[in-house]
């Protein structure tokens, strides 16, 4: 028997028994033939939510026949064929009670093709098989580049995706000097991550993965191939999970309110000033209308630094973005805890670092002083907490 | 502070979550939130109509949408029903459990499910922590959750050598847990005799804070249903009963730590426990306990608050970590869940910590269900610069 899209005609009539749904069937009391030319006969026949098939030559007593070839009834059954057109162009016929064929849509459950196990040496021959038909040569157009894919494992090996000229060609192996070079200690790795099992991210930072090179084109490769779709997952093609993108952008003003904004007036004047709190005695940077611990309203105005001395300091890798611009920050930055002179205690006065200075930046601790630091000040000063620049090393 | 008993007792009754992941645009945001309403159910044998209240609760603006729990209102099923929502940071789960907590003992409801969810990847988390900082200042300043602040600290009192080992163990641990909880986002297999090459190769990300240390950023939710003495021994076999909780927080500044023993910080999670220990007769806590679900968004802040909430002195914490007396089998078993640091859908994270303590004094974790008896059981929740959340559950009601 010919297979059609992989699957057999009778495979469809043998899972019927356990593709059957009962509640489908409620009320129907009839016989049902199907003539597939060139592959045999078959009778339904359904009986108080029961059913039956066998592969008969009469037909005699059925409502209705169905009459196709091989190819239309097991592409309409899957999915692969629109059993509308099949109807209409002729190819799929019915002889009797048409209104009685349509029940027979609600008796069954989809068929699925039986799946058979793909191991990790399979997906991998798919993966890369598959690259040159997933490219999108618009995408790639005037780019020149080599992936090349080390992957580790009892079934690893080495691949190289080759853009250029606006084609794409797999090797199997790498030679020369790729652009970017993607590790995985496992293979396996590598396919879960194509299936979208497992992110990126956990992988790196577990160590099972690396890239070098250039890593901004990395994360192009989605742009340049079609996504990979795992042939185990279904019989049919898959529903698109469509994501929207949205963007927000709101223009914000905040009231700064006559405390913090005394504050904030104070460093156009190259002055930074505190609020005192006159039960604890700390002073409050930024100033603060209210110390929380003793629940009191500040009794004065304290003028203090500029200089100070490190207390703490956060060496800072990760580019975060700035949520106020949205720019993702430059790395590595240093963002300080300066104890002002006239401060004490943990009164720090939080803000970052000289750029090339915080590999040098000592913290204190108790009472042994950390690295002396001065504010270096903006030229155009504007009430805000730019109005320094960074602090410096006071040397 | 007063404190008052509660009206009426409270029983946990049923508990349900999704697998947490960083990948679920498979569903949208009220569908992954019913996959935990639909599991909670299940699990208690209610049914919608047998839900009194709701109380929601997420991360703030996470996703930006403002008012979700009208959008969601098709996953959770208050429709027509009384619900809250509740937002408080990283500390959201914990809140919500004390909430429902609340609105039962109170007599108010007789049964309230609670309901945190997260779905970072449709937002931006550091973005959104950052966002938490005063506009006029600080938010300049931040970067999220991210400080090296803790690593530093422990360092400077327990040297290099041993403080980046106690960290490495301890993430190796929660590693080595959450391969048995088949819900945790984060699974890798990591192996003790990696920790060497951890330390030195995993990404920074501040100080000494690695990558492979911070916890991860997931998509998940969880649910869990609250029922009146009455009611939770009417509909349960096993309600697992909430005795108390505690929130303490202070000023939203961001010297948490203090720099001078001379001025000395308030330390939340240290002020939780004594509190909580003390009104309820708690003299210690490692011996009491039988589980702590904590809150450890890093493993260095894991190992260093082992000691504010346990009380413990000197480096009876550090020894905690390195006699593995934190392991699924050890005196005092940590996160056997994985913690947050294998799954973190942030507004579900702290109400995971009170589900999963639930579920192992119930004895129903599966394959991390510790392998003796689970009497006592203690859960945190952690966010803000400073919050903290204890909740303390009970198999017997005999306290």
């Amino acid at each position: 028997m010919a297979e059609y899209f992989g699957v057999k005609v009778e495979d469809i009539f043998n899972t019927m028994q356990e593709r059957f749904r009962p509640e489908g069937a409620q009320g129907v009391d009839a016989s049902f033939g199907y003539d597939i030319t060139g592959e045999g006969k078959w009778k339904l026949t359904v009986k108080d939510g029961q059913m039956n098939i066998e592969e008969t030559e009469d037909l005699s007593d059925c409502v209705v026949v169905t009459i196709t070839d091989g190819e239309t009834f097991v592409g309409v059954n899957i999915g692969k064929v629109d059993g509308m057109s099949a109807f209409s162009s002729g190819k799929f016929k019915a002889e009797g009670d048409l209104g009685a064929l349509g029940k027979t849509a609600k008796m069954f459950r989809k068929y699925a093709p039986a799946k058979k196990e793909m191991s990790i040496r399979d997906y991998l021959i798919d993966m890369f098989g598959t690259v040159v038909e997933r490219f999108k040569p618009e995408a790639a157009k005037g780019m020149d580049i080599k992936f090349a894919f080390d992957l580790g494992g009892e079934y690893g090996g080495q691949w190289t995706v080759i853009i250029k000229d606006d084609t794409c060609q797999v090797i199997e192996k790498i030679e020369g000097k790729p652009t970017i070079k993607l590790e995985f200690m496992d293979a396996k790795d590598y396919v879960d991550f194509s299936l979208g099992k497992i992110d990126a991210q956990s992988l790196l930072a577990a160590g099972r993965a690396a890239v070098q090179g250039e890593i901004n084109l990395a994360l192009k490769w989605g742009e340049f191939f079609e996504k990979y779709l795992d042939p185990m997952a279904s019989g049919e093609k898959e529903q698109e999970l469509l994501v929207l993108k949205k963007t927000i952008s709101v223009g914000q003003r905040f009231a700064t309110g006559p405390v913090m904004g005394k504050f904030l007036n104070a460093l156009k004047d190259k002055k930074i000033l505190g609020t005192k709190c006159p039960e604890c005695g700390r002073i409050m940077l930024p100033a603060r209308e209210i110390c929380s611990e003793c629940r009191v309203r500040f009794s004065e105005w304290v003028e203090v630094g500029p200089k100070g001395q490190v207390r703490y300091m956060d060496y800072v890798y990760y580019a975060s973005p700035d949520p106020l611009t949205g720019e993702t920050r430059d790395t590595p930055y240093g963002m300080i805890s300066v104890l002002l002179d006239g401060c004490k205690g943990n009164d720090t006065f939080a803000h970052i670092v000289r750029n090339d200075q915080i590999d040098r930046i000592e913290f204190g601790w108790n009472e042994m002083a950390g690295t002396r630091v001065r504010p270096v000040w903006n030229e155009k000063r504007t009430g805000s907490i730019f109005d320094i620049k960074y602090f410096e090393i006071d040397e | 502070m007063a404190h008052r008993k509660k009206n009426r007792n409270v029983g946990i009754i049923g508990v349900g979550q999704t697998k947490h992941s960083s990948h679920r645009e498979d569903v949208n945001q009220p569908e992954m939130i019913h996959e935990a309403v639909r599991a909670a159910l299940d699990d208690s044998g209610l049914k919608l109509e047998d839900i009194d209240c709701i109380v929601h609760g997420n991360m703030e603006l996470f996703e930006m949408v403002f008012m979700p729990d009208l959008w969601h209102v098709l996953g959770t099923g208050a429709y027509g029903k009384s619900q809250f929502r509740i937002t408080t940071g990283g500390t959201v789960g914990a809140t919500l459990s004390c909430a429902a907590d609340n609105l039962v003992a109170s007599g108010m409801y007789d049964v309230v499910l609670a309901i945190g969810f997260e779905k970072l990847q449709e937002g931006h988390t550091t973005g959104g922590i950052t966002n938490m900082a005063d506009p006029l200042w600080f938010r300049n300043l931040q970067t999220g959750a991210l400080t090296g602040s803790t690593a530093y600290n422990i360092i400077r009192e327990f040297g290099e050598e041993r403080a980046k080992k106690a960290s490495m163990l301890y993430r190796v641990i929660m590693d080595k847990h959450a391969m048995l909880n088949p819900y945790a986002h984060r699974a890798f297999g990591l192996e003790f005799d990696q920790m060497d090459d951890l330390i030195k190769n995993s990404p920074k990300l501040v100080g000494d804070l690695k990558l492979i240390e911070m916890c991860s950023q997931s998509d998940g939710a969880c649910a869990v249903i609250y029922a009146s003495e009455e009611k939770a021994k009417k509909l349960s076999q096993n309600p697992v009963w909430v005795r108390d909780h505690v929130t303490v927080h202070r000023e939203e500044t961001f010297c948490i730590f203090g720099y001078d023993e001379k001025y000395p910080v308030t330390m939340t999670h240290t002020e939780a426990a004594k509190r909580l220990f003390e009104r309820n007769g708690i003299t210690d806590p490692v011996e009491y306990f039988d589980v702590f679900e904590m809150y450890d968004p890093a493993s260095w802040w894991a190992v260093d608050w082992l000691r504010d909430f346990f009380l413990l002195e000197g480096d009876e914490h550090l020894k905690l970590v390195e006699n593995r007396e934190i392991m699924i089998d050890g005196k005092i078993p940590i996160n056997p869940s994985g913690g947050v640091i294998a799954s973190n859908p942030i507004g579900a994270t702290a109400l995971l910590r009170v589900a999963e303590a639930a579920l192992q004094v119930r004895g129903d974790a599966g394959a991390h269900q510790i392998p003796r008896e689970v009497k006592h059981a203690l859960a945190s929740g952690f966010g803000g610069t400073m919050w903290t959340v204890l909740t303390m559950l009970e198999k017997e009601l005999n306290w």
